[in-house]
């Protein structure tokens, strides 16, 4: 039967039917083993002999058939039989020499391009004779020879293409190579299968492409052409011209098929290094000629650039290579200049809020051992030390709630830029978190700042803002509450303000109030706000107390002055021991009736007028008729009723009249007489502060456009210095007890214990609260020593002992 | 520091009845030498005793010192009472002289003179050295309830205990409580601390002196105000 060989020959495909189901028949035997061979066909070549698959559909029914056959036969009782084909001896001795002649031939033929003129059938029938009448050595060797001198005038033709030619000859004979491989590897079939396995010689489609390498990839005169040739054209679609993509990508499958190894050797080792090199080079340009966020979108660029190269025609697993290598030389090795590059640097990108541009250094930088260690440390340092000028810088401190309100912009434009630029990165949430513990605690009034803040917007700073406003802005200052290591400090800012707030009535929402209070209580505890609780009790059981007098005791008043008096519990407010100053006596009288009230109501207790922390509504006739009710504090109040007596009064006669402590004095003073528009004093000499031989007058001359002035006092919002140490010198008291009960605690439980532990397990239990002083905690632990607590070892004098 | 002012008050009462119980069982338990030494400490107990008090008092121990020849501010005075576990300052009962005579085996005035030496070489002994140390201090407390003594007396009995064994440090360190304003008075574990500072650190560089550990807070202030020097 004559047969077509070439692939696109319809023809073939019976034909291949017929053959193979020729030699099935008288071979039952072999029936698993040929449908086997022509599976692998289809797997194999699956494109070239698309019509194959007709085929295997063949013998798979044939198969399907004799199965069945058999079946039916078993059940029959093997009365079927199928005799086992009997090949005819060859004797003729020259048998082989003229077989191998023929399939030499037919290989010059295939190698030429005149493979459509031989028979499939014949070649493998041919080969497959040679191979069962063990010539299969001859066959190989002949095979290796023939094929060998075919690539060694490849080779010439190649070596002698001209400049860019080069690569498409060696991509053309390429795949013509791989055309005739196929070709021979499907007439050599039987050999391929039998033979090569069991005299482990090398398969004929891998021996072509060995044959290949060897002959034609690895010549002297082609490996180093084809590898300057590759890199070159990298280079130059690196320089940005445009490169034929398609013949880079078949070379580069072309080494790929060869064995990895020869891909990393012929080209991608050189590639990297070549790579190294250039981005070595071109890292120095940038970093010498652009300014750091130029020099990251261009490293980005090429970053990308190399990715999408690998995508187009490199091997996938080169990806990680060669961005490490744009990695180490264009980030890693510059990085740390990158990021302190005078007036574009990291931190000129945080100062200008550049989301941008630290979003691709974040990027980048995290592709590089260190690189986002290096940007934590460098943001840092740079919000430590904004950080600590703001909190240190004297300007800042004269408005505390400007302060506070700084903090907490510095905050949000840091969280801002961690939430865009840093993809909400842990790390640097805690970086920013430690930098604002840092600093915050540096200044020693952060404590009572935060708690201005608080004091202000609960006053005014709120109003007619939403709840949910509300919630944030105390949300917010809890955060830098949290910050605080003093907290107990604070506290005691906190309930000096609350106390204002409630005694004059000035908060603008109770639920506020509370909702910050309950904050505090989750994150402090019980302890820490059962106190300022204890303020609001106060101020209801007050209210109902004044009803109380009123309905009581309101026939008896008769149009003597109203009173409201708040009771506070001893110990829950901020009280301070002052010295009652004089009342008018208009005023006593109400008040000394009170007192008969409330200790008539309450057995046992004991009342203390607290003049500094009242006002009072007074109404003020002036010289043309005109009236005013001013709003006052109870001291002002006192110092005006001595000008219903007399006009001209000296500082030193006021100061006797009322018995004002002299600093309260001159505060009230001022406010009455050197604030322009509620000035209702006039003083002699003028000036703006209150000396001792002042003389103040009634200024008649008073004018206003309201009818209620409210005449507040010249507060240092602020705490004085002296008020300053004194509040410092009340918390250091309240923690003397605090740290001796956390020792007591951890000696009671541990019994022994070294002096080093002691102080960090004291330490832990109050960080909560504030970070004690290990002096301190010495100091508390030698006082214990001394009243018999705790005794020193006898020998080992690091360790304290409990004593029960 | 055991010093309840009612122990003291009884043992004035008790002791002449245990006196003469304890006579009649030494009678019969021992020989005739040692009730015979034991009549001469007593005979020289009353020598220098206040009739009315039963005790010797400080003109009794002043009287004494003179038969001695030697100060009553000498430390072997203090040396002595510590023998004696005097527990008053200023005094010594006839159960302390007894005890402390009878240990020394000194009957007479010659004898006690003879053993002087004898007594510091052994009280130099450290072992027995801490205990004397701390035994200064506690002499010296003589109110009741008090724990702590003032910085003018301590400087005093530094000198008089420590003075000539470590002179510089004593020197220094009686420079630093008189000029420091942080402490008026000084208590037991800071007196003990400054015998375990003089034993243990190297003088004058401190160079083993650490903060860390658990020394009394006045000895680092006094090491950061020897090193600001």
């Amino acid at each position: 039967m004559p047969q077509n060989l070439d692939p696109a020959t319809p023809s073939l495909a019976n034909a291949a039917i017929c053959s193979i189901a020729a030699s099935l028949i008288p071979e039952p035997k072999n029936i698993a083993f040929i449908e086997a061979d022509v599976k692998v066909i289809t797997a194999n070549e699956s494109e070239t002999f698309e019509k194959f698959r007709n085929i295997n559909l063949g013998i798979n029914r044939t198969e399907i058939d004799i199965k069945f056959e058999l079946e039916m036969s078993s059940q029959k009782k093997k009365n079927f039989q199928i005799e086992a084909f009997k090949h005819r001896v060859v004797v003729d001795p020259k048998y082989a020499e003229k077989t191998w002649k023929i399939l030499e031939h037919a290989i010059h033929e295939i190698y030429n391009h005149n493979a459509s003129g031989l028979s499939f059938e014949e070649l493998y029938r041919n080969a497959y004779n040679m191979v069962l009448h063990k010539f299969g050595e001859k066959l190989y060797t002949g095979l290796v020879s023939t094929m060998t001198s075919h690539l060694k005038e490849i080779a010439l033709s190649i070596e002698a293409s001209q400049g860019a030619l080069f690569l498409e000859e060696l991509e053309r004979k390429w795949t013509e190579h791989n055309k005739a491989l196929q070709m021979i590897r499907d007439i050599l079939m039987y050999m391929d299968r039998t033979f090569i396995p069991s005299t482990h010689k090398t398969p004929v489609h891998e021996l072509g492409l060995n044959l290949w390498r060897d002959n034609i990839v690895h010549t002297i005169k082609i490996q180093t052409r084809l590898r300057d040739r590759l890199l070159e054209l990298v280079q130059r679609e690196r320089s940005g011209e445009v490169i034929d993509r398609g013949l880079m990508r078949n070379v580069i499958k072309m080494l790929m098929d060869l064995g990895s190894s020869v891909y990393q050797e012929d080209f991608e080792k050189p590639f990297l290094r070549l790579s190294a090199d250039f981005y070595r080079g071109e890292s120095q340009l940038f970093i010498e000629s652009c300014d750091c966020g130029d020099y990251l979108k261009k490293a980005e660029k090429r970053l990308n650039e190399e990715i999408e190269r690998v995508s187009h025609y490199l091997d996938a697993k080169s990806e990680v290579k060669i961005t490490n290598v744009v990695e180490k030389e264009m980030i890693e090795s510059q990085m740390t200049r990158l990021v302190h590059m005078e007036n574009s640097g990291l931190v000129n990108m945080l100062m200008n809020d550049k989301y941008d541009d630290l979003g691709r250094m974040y990027n980048l930088f995290r592709r590089v051992p260190n690189g986002l260690s290096l940007i934590r440390d460098v943001m840092t340092s740079h919000i430590r030390e904004t950080g600590k000028q703001l909190v240190t810088d004297p300007e800042r401190l004269k408005d505390p709630v400007d302060f506070v309100q700084r903090l907490l912009d510095e905050k949000d434009k840091n969280d801002k830029i961690i939430h865009l630029a840093f993809n909400n990165d842990k790390m640097f949430q805690n970086a920013l978190n430690s930098s604002f513990e840092h600093f915050i605690n540096l200044n020693v009034r952060s404590p009572e700042f935060i708690s201005l803040f608080v004091d202000d917007k609960l006053r005014k700073g709120l109003k007619g803002v939403s709840e949910e406003d509300v919630e944030t802005v105390l949300d917010k200052v809890m955060m830098l509450f949290r910050y605080l290591q003093e907290k107990d400090v604070f506290e005691k800012y906190y309930k000096q303000h609350l106390a204002k707030r409630l005694l004059s009535n000035k908060s603008v929402s109770e639920d506020a109030e509370r909702s910050l209070i309950l904050k505090l209580k989750t994150e402090c505890g019980y302890q820490f706000t059962s106190k300022l609780e204890g303020m609001f009790t106060d101020i209801k059981t007050s209210d109902d107390t004044m009803q109380g007098f009123y309905a009581a005791m309101g026939q008896e008043l008769g149009d003597s002055p109203s009173l409201a008096v708040h009771i506070l519990t001893t110990g829950s407010w901020p009280t301070q021991l002052t010295t009652t100053c004089n009342l008018p006596p208009e005023i006593l009288t109400v008040c000394d009736k009170f007192k008969t009230y409330y200790l008539g109501t309450h057995n046992g207790r004991r009342l203390t007028w607290q003049t500094n922390m009242g006002s009072a509504d007074i109404k003020a006739t002036f010289n043309k008729g005109q009236k005013h009710e001013l709003n006052v504090s109870t001291y002002q109040m006192c110092v005006l009723m001595l000008f219903n007596n007399g006009d001209g009064l000296s500082y030193t006669e006021i100061e006797q009249a009322t018995e004002i402590p002299t600093l309260e004095l001159k505060r009230c003073l001022q406010s009455l007489a050197c604030v322009k528009g509620k000035n209702v004093l006039r003083k002699e000499p003028m000036g703006k502060d209150i000396g001792e031989d002042d003389t103040f007058f009634f200024n008649d001359k008073f004018a206003s456009k309201f009818y209620k002035v409210k005449i507040g006092t010249v507060v240092a919002q602020k705490e004085s210095e002296p008020e300053k140490q004194e509040t410092r010198q009340r918390v250091e008291e309240d923690r003397k007890p605090q740290i001796e009960a956390a020792i007591v605690r951890i000696m009671k439980a541990r019994r022994v214990l070294d002096h080093n532990n002691i102080v960090a397990e004291v330490t832990k239990q109050l960080q909560s609260r504030f970070l004690p002083n290990p002096v301190v905690i010495k100091k508390r632990i030698e006082s214990l020593i001394e009243r018999e607590f705790l005794e020193r070892d006898k020998d080992d004098r690091k360790l304290y002992r409990y004593l029960a | 520091m055991r010093r309840g002012s009612s122990k003291k008050g009884s043992t004035n009462s008790t002791t002449t009845s245990t006196n003469s119980s304890a006579m009649d069982l030494f009678r019969s338990a021992s020989g005739k030498a040692a009730t015979k030494e034991l009549e001469r400490i007593d005979q020289l107990f009353y020598k220098y005793s206040n009739e009315s008090s039963g005790m010797i008092d400080p003109e009794g121990i002043e009287y004494l010192c003179s038969d001695l020849e030697v100060e009553h501010t000498d430390v072997r005075i203090l040396m002595l009472a510590w023998k004696m576990q005097a527990e008053k300052q200023g005094y010594f009962t006839l159960e302390e002289w007894r005890k402390g005579l009878k240990a020394l085996h000194a009957d007479a005035i010659v004898k006690l003179k003879k053993v002087l030496p004898e007594l510091e070489n052994e009280v130099r002994r450290p072992s027995n050295y801490v205990d004397f140390y701390s035994y200064a201090f506690r002499y010296c407390l003589t109110e009741e309830k008090q724990k702590s003594i003032d910085i003018e007396s301590i400087c005093e009995l530094l000198e008089l205990v420590l003075g000539s064994q470590f002179p510089q440090q004593v020197d220094l360190y009686i420079q630093y409580l008189k000029t420091q304003i942080d402490y008026k008075v000084i208590n037991m574990d800071q007196w003990m601390g400054f015998y375990r500072f003089c034993n243990e650190i190297s003088f004058p560089d401190f160079s083993n002196y650490d903060e860390e550990l658990a020394w009394p807070l006045i000895l680092d202030n006094f090491v950061d105000w020897v090193k600001s020097k």
